[in-house]
């Protein structure tokens, strides 16, 4: 609990405007988009302003109070889950577009800001922001730096840390500090790079410039009808083998296109696999890439193939593709999206091993991927009700990135590591290099205040078992400790 | 711990022997220890036992940079030649895995038998290796497009001061379990951890080229074109300004297909602007590395990409004692080479400083030349965290110590 002179500090520090104390208020936060943990904070503080975030963290260090910074809550990993001890800290009200800089195509913004408004203010200018994960209207960029948050697109374009120039972060400590430059190659270490997709552990970004893009002259999608997932698959392999690179290539499976339907309306056409292409730059390059990339489509099977030219026609391709996850909840009562990525080579040898476990426990699978970069993202359907499939279900979504971590791949490519998969993360690394990233936590954060818990395996959390986060602890299995 | 024993060059070198071989240990004149290891766990071996002893190392490449950044002295050189391998080019994945010690273009070599690169265009690719290209944070023109190693390089094997082997990242390009330590390690000028192997996410080479050049006496009479052809549909991979005394050259390589008749839209670009655009060549691309004669200072600026043509002109006017020749990429990266008498070197640098303090660029020494002045000017806030990584990371400060602070 936080002491009343704690509380009454913090409240002079945001106003009580900007301090949430109550249970039925708390319970907003208890959460982020991996609902199946939740946890209540102490007390959630809505800064408006750098200076109150300072003055906040400096209380924490000082009585060495855990905090979770929170964007808009969309995470799907847990990285905003508060810990039971912890303050969490909402940036949603430093939500201003500070600058915007068309001569050195950079913009400014507080973390608050949604994503797809970066674009919107700079579109009218003939510019967008490049990452667009699938909750682009409403995540705030500050979670994608904590997330380095992909999107379809960054197959072409890159990831956020790709896109962010330079950030005022507050230290854990309560310190402030400008890491990364708006000119290139400053002199020093590359601590922008490190920090973006820490998932909130070395302190917190209070204001970013951001990196904009020309809009392509032209974008064309394709939509190709295939039988079955593997002939997509190789005709993204072919697609990557001819020296194409397109905008997006992504592969939804016949349960997933479904749900699209019954939910966005995108009239995608009834298939096993359906391929989306998206093919961008020069008018002349585009249409000959497109007739190209229609042609090795064909060559693999597809039974039909659209072509979306007009503004109205591809977002409603996209729309369909972007509300999959979602759209899943028409499908089951509940669900969990994983996020493996696989060398896009060993797709079939994964996919038939996924679908054999997912038989094996007689849960459904649908899929969804970011089939050019390899980004896999199995929804595993399953109903909390019927007793002990939620646990069957989470064993199964760990079981898929095992399998992902074993065909050379990641445990994640962009919803970040958070509570959900910190104990894949020893699957994946060696004791020795998860230390090696402590060096870097100690760095930015020795009193380890700063979303604790998360990212790192936990022998608290992890049990015993170097991983499988569900193997009850013998103290929880005693009674004596609670594991949430 | 580190021991207050005094190890003699020889005590030193008996032990590298027992690690690496005899004929991959030799004592210098200079009383320095060189070893050559083969592997991996032969870098952890050295390190661990020069940190335990208190011995500085230097990690050693192809050596085209050592001189990059200030002077540091060092008890034992690590050479990572003998770690040349392309371990794997799985070209349908886009990504290759190489050793630290693999000749850059030598792996471009392999890679384009796929007709793939990695796409980074640094210096004396003939002799330069994968890892000191990374530990210097190098990169041409076509950053322009590609973006730089931070953007390419997507897992690394590296050693730590104290013989940890550590892996980061990994071998597919969308990752981001963990913290991205290859971010951290690139530019790190081989102060953190020494790189014994890199993962690489590769792209597909061009298959239209056409390079052109368009000329002014003045970089400004160039500053409305490429302000334009940054914010055009054109298809340009590589974009940079040479400047110099003679005057001043816009290089445009334009890799759009033939039918998108982008030469002709570039074309038009340049004569709205009363300037002519004529057919360059390939060997445009190495007027950087053509900067890097003997005697000269080199070095590296950075500031806003608008400021481009202002920074280029702003050189021709330091002094008029003094030669200067930059090469500016689009970005806002200048290579900059400077022939003067050392006094007026110095009085270059202290005014390109000044300037950067106002401007929100910066300046680092490359090559010093005749300079004896801090390489790298860090701000004062970011300093304690810098130093905080690296005492995390080399407690005892063995590797290359003084190279960056």
């Amino acid at each position: 609990m936080l002491k009343p002179s704690i509380v009454t500090e913090l409240s002079q520090i945001v106003g009580t405007r900007g301090m949430i104390m109550g249970q039925s208020q708390l319970q907003t936060y208890e959460c982020d988009g991996l609902t199946a943990f939740r946890v209540p904070p102490q007390a959630v503080l809505l800064p408006e302003t750098t200076d109150q975030v300072q003055r906040i963290l400096r209380v924490c260090h000082r009585q060495q109070i855990p905090f979770v910074a929170r964007g808009s809550g969309t995470g799907l990993s847990g990285g905003a889950l508060p810990g039971e001890d912890s303050i969490v800290i909402g940036l949603s009200r430093m939500n201003r577009i500070l600058n915007l800089d068309l001569p050195n195509q950079q913009i400014t913004v507080q973390p608050g800001v949604i994503n797809a408004n970066v674009t919107a203010a700079t579109a009218p200018h003939g510019y967008f922001y490049a990452p667009d994960p699938s909750s682009q209207t409403v995540c705030s960029i500050g979670g994608n730096i904590a997330e380095n948050a992909g999107g379809a697109h960054c197959l072409k374009y890159g990831f956020t840390v790709t896109h962010i120039l330079e950030m005022t972060v507050v230290l854990p400590n309560g310190d402030l500090v400008t890491l990364g430059s708006r000119t290139p190659d400053a002199p020093g270490y590359d601590l922008a790079g490190v920090f973006i997709g820490s998932e909130g552990t070395l302190g917190i970004a209070t204001e970013m410039t951001i990196r904009i893009m020309r809009k392509p002259e032209t974008v064309q999608v394709i939509l190709a009808a295939f039988d079955t997932i593997l002939a997509a698959a190789q005709s993204v392999s072919d697609v990557i083998a001819a020296g194409q690179l397109p905008a997006a290539m992504e592969i939804m499976d016949r349960l997933s296109i479904e749900a699209a339907e019954l939910s966005v309306h995108p009239n995608y056409p009834a298939c096993e696999a359906l391929l989306l292409i998206e093919l961008d730059g020069p008018e002349a390059e585009v249409n000959l890439q497109m007739e190209a990339v229609t042609k090795i489509c064909k060559e693999n099977g597809a039974w039909e193939t659209r072509l979306a030219v007009d503004e109205h026609a591809r977002l409603l391709v996209w729309k369909g593709r972007k509300a999959a996850f979602a759209a899943a909840g028409r499908l089951s009562p509940n669900y969990i999206v994983q996020d493996g990525v696989i060398p896009r080579t060993s797709l079939p040898s994964v996919l038939e091993k996924l679908n054999a476990m997912a038989a094996a426990e007689n849960l459904r699978v649908t899929n969804v991927f970011h089939a050019g970069d390899g980004n896999l993202h199995p929804i595993i359907l399953y109903d909390r009700d019927h007793p002990g499939e939620e646990e069957r279900a989470i064993d199964l979504s760990l079981r898929i990135l095992d399998v992902c971590v074993e065909a050379g791949g990641s445990i994640t490519g962009e919803h970040g590591v958070g509570r959900e998969k910190q104990c894949s993360m020893s699957y994946m690394y060696a004791d020795p290099d998860l230390e090696t990233m402590q060096r870097v936590r100690r760095a930015f954060d020795p009193l380890n205040i700063a979303n604790p818990e998360k990212l790192f395996p936990t022998p608290r959390l992890c049990g015993e078992r170097t991983r499988g986060a569900y193997a009850p602890h013998p103290l929880e299995a005693s009674g004596i400790a609670e594991v949430f | 711990m580190v021991s207050s024993a005094v190890l003699s060059q020889y005590e030193i070198a008996e032990h590298l022997v027992s690690i690496a071989g005899a004929n991959h240990v030799r004592t210098e004149a200079d009383g320095t220890v060189s070893s050559v290891p083969a592997s991996t766990e032969e870098v952890s071996g050295i390190l661990a036992f020069c940190n335990e002893n208190g011995l500085s190392v230097r990690p050693h490449g192809g050596g085209t940079k050592q001189r990059w950044g200030n002077r540091t002295t060092a008890n034992v050189n690590v050479s990572l030649e003998r770690l040349n391998r392309v371990v794997e080019h799985p070209w349908q994945d886009l990504t290759c895995t190489v050793e630290a010690g693999c000749n850059w273009a030598a792996l471009q070599d392999r890679l384009g038998a796929h007709g793939q690169f990695v796409a980074l265009d640094p210096l004396f690719a003939g002799r330069a290796t994968v890892g000191g290209i990374l530990a210097t944070n190098d990169s041409g023109a076509l950053r322009h497009r590609y973006g730089s190693l931070r953007d390419l390089a997507i897992g690394m094997t590296c050693v730590l001061a104290d013989g940890t082997i550590a892996r980061t990242g990994g071998k597919v390009v969308k990752n981001v379990a963990g913290y991205d330590l290859c971010k951290l390690f690139t530019g790190s000028m081989g102060t953190l951890a020494v790189i014994t192997q890199a993962n690489f996410r590769l792209h597909s080479l061009p298959q239209h080229e056409r390079h052109f050049t368009v000329s002014a006496p003045e970089a400004k009479r160039l500053s409305a074109l490429l302000a334009k052809i940054r914010g055009s549909h054109l298809l340009v991979s590589s974009l940079q300004l040479r400047g110099s005394r003679e005057g001043f050259h816009l290089d445009v390589l334009l890799t759009a297909h033939p039918l998108a008749q982008q030469d002709s839209i570039l074309n038009s670009m340049v004569r709205e602007d009363g300037l002519t655009l004529l057919e360059g060549s390939r060997e445009m691309w190495q007027a950087r590395e053509a900067l890097f004669l003997p005697g000269r200072t080199i070095l590296r600026l950075g500031t806003l990409p608008a400021q481009v043509c202002d920074y280029a002109d702003r050189l021709q006017m330091a002094s008029p004692r003094v030669s200067i020749s930059s090469v500016s990429q689009s970005l806002g990266l200048h290579t900059i080479a400077i022939q003067a008498e050392p006094r007026e070197t110095i009085d270059v640098l202290k005014q390109l400083r000044e300037h950067a303090a106002l401007s929100r660029s910066t300046v680092a020494i490359l090559e010093p030349g005749t300079l004896s002045a801090n390489a790298f000017v860090m701000p004062e806030a970011q300093l304690p965290l810098m130093r905080e990584i690296k005492r995390q990371f080399d407690p005892h400060n063995i590797l290359n110590p003084g190279k960056m602070f």
